[in-house]
């Protein structure tokens, strides 16, 4: 089969020694790390203000006094609890009515609009009205949450149903499909690749809002650990509280990833 | 069953239009349609894209109906549709088995029935894959194998080759043919392909531009089976074809000149079907 002539071998191997960039790869990886190791000298050496900046292993110190203490973990617990209600409470009537309004165009032209105009209000300016009504408990949280995920999973869903293939229903009708049938073999698989860009698009708002909130309106929490940490001047334990709710941010989003490759196998990377 | 006389697909008079609400103006997409084909008969329509034979077929299809005029469907219809047409989210052998699934068949029932088809198709070795991981004439046969499945006394075929580059459409027009011969279904097949008709049809219906109407209704003398290339060197291969480009050409001029959606809503409207238009436009479409 593979032929040996002269010319043959050496265009394979001069094609085989072209792995331009192939350093970069490996030390890519690696780059994050430097720049911690830099951070630490430099804050040691005094050319960063250690009061700022102070060096990473003293913040790696109290990252493990804190969670010792029992502290950073119910501190996570409060926030990811809070974000995990709020994405139910927020996602499950974004997917209903997304569907619903995408499905029936009466419905979307009588309350579209009304979707519409509430979308630009940043979500985070209506937390004093939802601390009124709410109090400072736990309910004003779920709730800012869910409304900031509803509207993520709302826009994106309607529009995934919106830009179903026609053909697809024509299928569907010619096989013999019911009407239900018909939603739940062919719409919704169709749009579900857009209902998991509003979802992890919702993970991330999740926990902007959550963070912002918990630090006004709450006395635990990972937001609150890093507000009260700046009322006492702890550098070291506002940055244990970044990089905590950042993992914390990084791992939903990883969770919902999962389970999109989970749910859309044929979705292309 | 009806008797043996009365033909699966029987249209007289059928007129479809549709009106297009924002330009105010309204497109006669089928006029004045008739034909009938016949028990275990392979008809091509034969039209340039726009000419209204999708339509046709949708009406057939049950997809939409007739403005005017009567359709007669003896029997189910099973649809291979033009590219697309295969859901990207179910494997090959879930799309073959989505008509099966929907009238309730289980899981086992629809493996045993959907193996020999993907068989005879040649996918058994493709059955778990997706779509985006196929050849287009992979996902055609695909197509091909669900309305199989679904089973249908008539097959209806709406231009499922049409994405395929020349010599994939070939291998899947001669295994259509070979599938077909021994399955007894009617078949009304779209092609804009002159080429394609031939080599497939017993009768190929020439439709002009829009608004479509048939132009001529013209036999295939080719026997069965067919070998799709031994077929080309036959000289009534060159004869028909010849005909059948001439009848393109003439309902490509009798037609409106131009497209009906680049006219402006108020233009004053064209010539009439059935006027002969002099030259000018026949050297603009040739």
């Amino acid at each position: 089969m593979v032929s040996t002539s002269p010319s043959r071998e050496l265009l394979v191997g001069r094609l085989r020694s072209e792995r331009s960039g192939r350093a970069a790869r490996i030390a890519g990886p690696f780059t994050p790390i430097l720049l911690l190791l830099v951070w630490e000298v430099a804050s040691r050496s005094g050319v960063l203000d250690a009061r700022f900046f102070p060096p990473p292993t003293s913040i790696v110190g109290t990252f493990a006094d804190l969670v010792a203490a029992g502290t950073l973990q119910n501190h996570a617990l409060a926030t990811l609890s809070r974000v995990g209600v709020g994405l139910v409470l927020g996602a499950v009537p974004g997917l209903l009515l997304g569907i619903a309004l995408g499905a029936v165009p009466l419905l979307r032209a009588l309350f579209g609009p009304i979707f519409a105009s509430l979308l630009p209000i940043p979500k985070i300016a209506i937390l004093p009205l939802l601390l009124l009504i709410f109090g400072l408990g736990e309910a004003s949280k779920w709730v800012i949450v869910a409304i900031g995920v509803f509207f993520y999973v709302f826009y994106n869903t309607m529009g995934g149903v919106l830009q179903i293939q026609p053909i697809y229903f024509d299928v569907a009708k010619s096989s013999g499909a019911s009407r239900w049938r018909t939603w739940t073999t062919v719409a919704l698989p169709a749009a579900l690749p857009s209902i998991f860009t509003g979802l992890k698009l919702s993970v991330g708002g999740a926990f902007v809002i959550i963070a912002a909130s918990e630090f006004v309106g709450s006395r635990t929490g990972i937001g609150y650990l890093i507000w009260s940490a700046w009322g006492t001047l702890s550098v070291a334990k506002m940055y244990v509280g970044i990089v905590t709710i950042s993992l914390l941010g990084y791992l939903a989003g990883l969770l919902v990833a999962l389970l999109e490759r989970r749910l859309v196998p044929w979705s292309r990377q | 069953m009806t008797t043996v006389s009365a033909p699966p697909i029987d249209l007289r008079g059928v007129w479809k239009g549709f009106h297009d609400v924002r330009r105010d103006q309204t497109v006669i997409a089928v006029e004045d349609v008739s034909f009938s084909v016949g028990q275990g008969e392979f008809v091509c329509l034969l039209g340039p894209s726009g000419c209204g034979k999708s339509t046709l077929l949708r009406i057939l299809a049950g997809l939409d109906r007739q403005d005017l005029g009567e359709v007669e469907v003896d029997g189910h219809t099973s649809v291979v549709f033009q590219e697309h047409g295969v859901f990207p989210w179910l494997s090959v052998e879930e799309n073959v088995g989505y008509p099966l699934k929907v009238r309730g068949a289980g899981r086992a029932e629809r493996r045993r029935l959907v193996a020999p088809l993907l068989e005879l198709t040649g996918l058994t070795d493709f059955r778990g894959a997706y779509p985006h991981q196929l050849s287009g004439g992979m996902r055609q046969r695909t197509s091909v194998a669900r309305a199989l499945a679904d089973d249908g006394e008539i097959l209806l075929m709406d231009e499922p080759f049409g994405a395929l580059d020349e010599q994939t459409r070939l291998v899947l027009q001669q295994e259509l043919l070979r599938i077909w011969q021994d399955s007894g279904k009617s078949v009304v097949f779209i092609t804009h392909s002159v080429d394609e008709a031939l080599t497939l049809a017993d009768r190929v219906l020439v439709m002009s531009a829009r608004p479509g109407r048939i132009l001529a209704d013209v036999p295939v003398p080719f026997g069965r089976p067919r070998d799709i290339l031994e077929l080309r060197r036959d000289p009534r291969y060159g004869e028909i074809t010849y005909e059948l480009w001439r009848l393109l050409r003439q309902g490509a001029a009798s037609a409106s000149p131009d497209d009906p959606s680049d006219v402006p809503p108020d233009a004053p409207s064209s010539a009439s079907p059935d006027q002969d238009v002099p030259a000018p436009s026949e050297v603009r479409a040739w």
